[in-house]
């Protein structure tokens, strides 16, 4: 069952909490394999450039370490959105048998097409390692549909899906509204340490609330003194749904989508900061410098990951000062 | 005075090792032979010994760590280097504990290998 099923048909508190943190942990677990993926393209495009002294053995080594990086994230996605998994496993079975082309040798296109050169002053892109390491590079991330790096966005865009059906459920879940002045912005809140059995609250401060990200996403906002009132009618522009130290914010703006998942705790070993934005907006109008880049069909995946706590948190502020400040 | 060169030998079962690092290294100046079979080349080591002898660990018919034991065993001086793959740096460790004198891991750049070169030249009092 999807976890935003389990969301919505276990209401209780503790599970609620439970599923959401499963959500972000493997969505988070996504992020690491992508970027320690991305990671494996980069160390391959710098032995191609010719100065390295390398043997068909790293060629080999590495098209085995992106496949099974490569199964992992399928697998992340899988997870966050079940829906979608026999498709990705489809997509990645046949990512496997190209794999295995390479290895045996049986050429399958991409790269450059150059004969073996014997002669030591020949340039390295002659040798057949070489040139193996090359197509391997263009099967990675090259032009085309059929890539590793198509497939692992598409895995991300699936797992993000995973959570966007948040919106379809949020009446299901308990929302409170904040309004905030200065942007004129309103947000539902989906606060996962309540459910609709708990007591109904008045006003609260948004640090009496308890999660540390929200705080930080709306220290801009809140020097409006924002109110936080009981769930009234649905026509909000973003959903924030908030733990202790995680947080995932959803636009629901005909105009844009942008969704931003983050953990701030301060004693997790990596806290992140994800970013979904569409073609409409630009990432470098929203997002502080030193998030990796990547393009997708629609828009955007900005992410950064293995940042200290302190980069973090001035990153989450930044951000809330740029959307409601 | 002629310089003495130093005499290096390169023993690796995948060929374009011993054809970039032949390149590369007579391109410093020094005197190179490489190998493909480990059991030639130590044929080779018996009837001229070298200075250094850099060998992969991991070949088909002898292994880094026996061409170590028998260049070792016929001329005590010679620095044995030894090329590692990405899964092999323990047994590289055994081969250090067994008398070689550095590793390097492959990929590398001619660079790193001719940094450990001249440390072993240096010793060797070249």
């Amino acid at each position: 069952m999807a976890i935003l099923e389990t969301l919505r048909l276990n209401r209780s508190t503790h599970s609620v909490i439970r599923s959401f943190r499963i959500h972000t942990i493997r969505f988070k677990k996504l992020l690491e394999n992508a970027n320690i993926l991305l990671d494996l393209f980069a160390d391959g495009n710098e032995k191609l450039q010719g100065e390295y002294i390398l043997d068909r053995h790293y060629v080999v080594s590495l098209i085995d370490r992106v496949i099974e990086r490569l199964g992992m994230i399928v697998y992340d996605a899988a997870v966050l959105s079940q829906d979608a998994g026999a498709d990705l496993y489809r997509q990645y079975d046949q990512q496997k048998i190209a794999a295995e082309c390479f290895i045996s040798g049986e050429k399958i296109g991409g790269g450059e097409d150059l004969s073996s050169g014997d002669d030591a002053s020949s340039p390295p892109a002659m040798d057949p390692e070489y040139r193996l390491l090359s197509q391997a590079i263009s099967w990675f991330h090259g032009k085309g549909d059929e890539t590793v790096s198509q497939l692992m966005k598409k895995a991300m865009i699936n797992g993000m899906h995973g959570i966007e059906k948040i919106k379809e459920l949020k009446n299901d879940l308990v929302v409170d509204e904040i309004w905030l002045k200065k942007s004129e912005s309103r947000i539902f809140l989906i606060d996962l340490w309540r459910d609709e059995s708990s007591p109904k609250r008045e006003k609260q401060s948004i640090e009496a609330f308890g999660s540390l990200p929200l705080t930080l996403i709306l220290k801009e906002a809140l020097n409006d003194m924002p109110s936080i009132r009981p769930h009234m009618e649905m026509k909000g522009e973003w959903i924030i749904v908030a733990g202790d130290n995680e947080i995932t914010l959803l636009s629901v703006n005909p105009n844009f989508n942008l969704r931003l998942d983050a953990t701030a705790s301060g004693y997790e070993a990596s806290d992140y900061i994800f970013v979904s934005i569409d073609g409409r907006l630009e990432p470098a109008k929203i997002l502080p410098q030193g998030f990796h880049m990547e393009k997708n069909g629609s828009g955007y995946f900005c992410w950064k990951i293995d940042a200290s706590f302190d980069a973090i948190k001035e990153d989450l502020i930044s951000i809330g000062s740029t959307l409601f400040g | 005075m002629e310089e003495k060169k130093l005499k290096i030998m390169i023993i690796d079962d995948e060929h374009i090792v011993g054809k970039r690092l032949k390149s590369a290294l007579e391109s410093s100046g020094e005197q190179v032979e490489t190998f493909e079979d480990g059991e030639k080349a130590l044929e080779r080591f018996n009837e001229s010994p070298f200075d250094v002898v850099v060998t992969d660990i991991r070949m088909e018919k002898i292994d880094g760590i026996e061409i170590l034991e028998k260049v070792q065993a016929r001329a005590p001086k010679t620095k044995v280097i030894i090329i590692t793959g990405y899964a092999t740096v323990e047994v590289a460790r055994e081969a250090l504990s067994k008398g070689a004198f550095d590793f390097i891991a492959k990929p590398f750049k001619p660079g790193d290998l001719r940094e450990i070169i001249q440390r072993a030249s240096n010793e060797l009092k070249f």
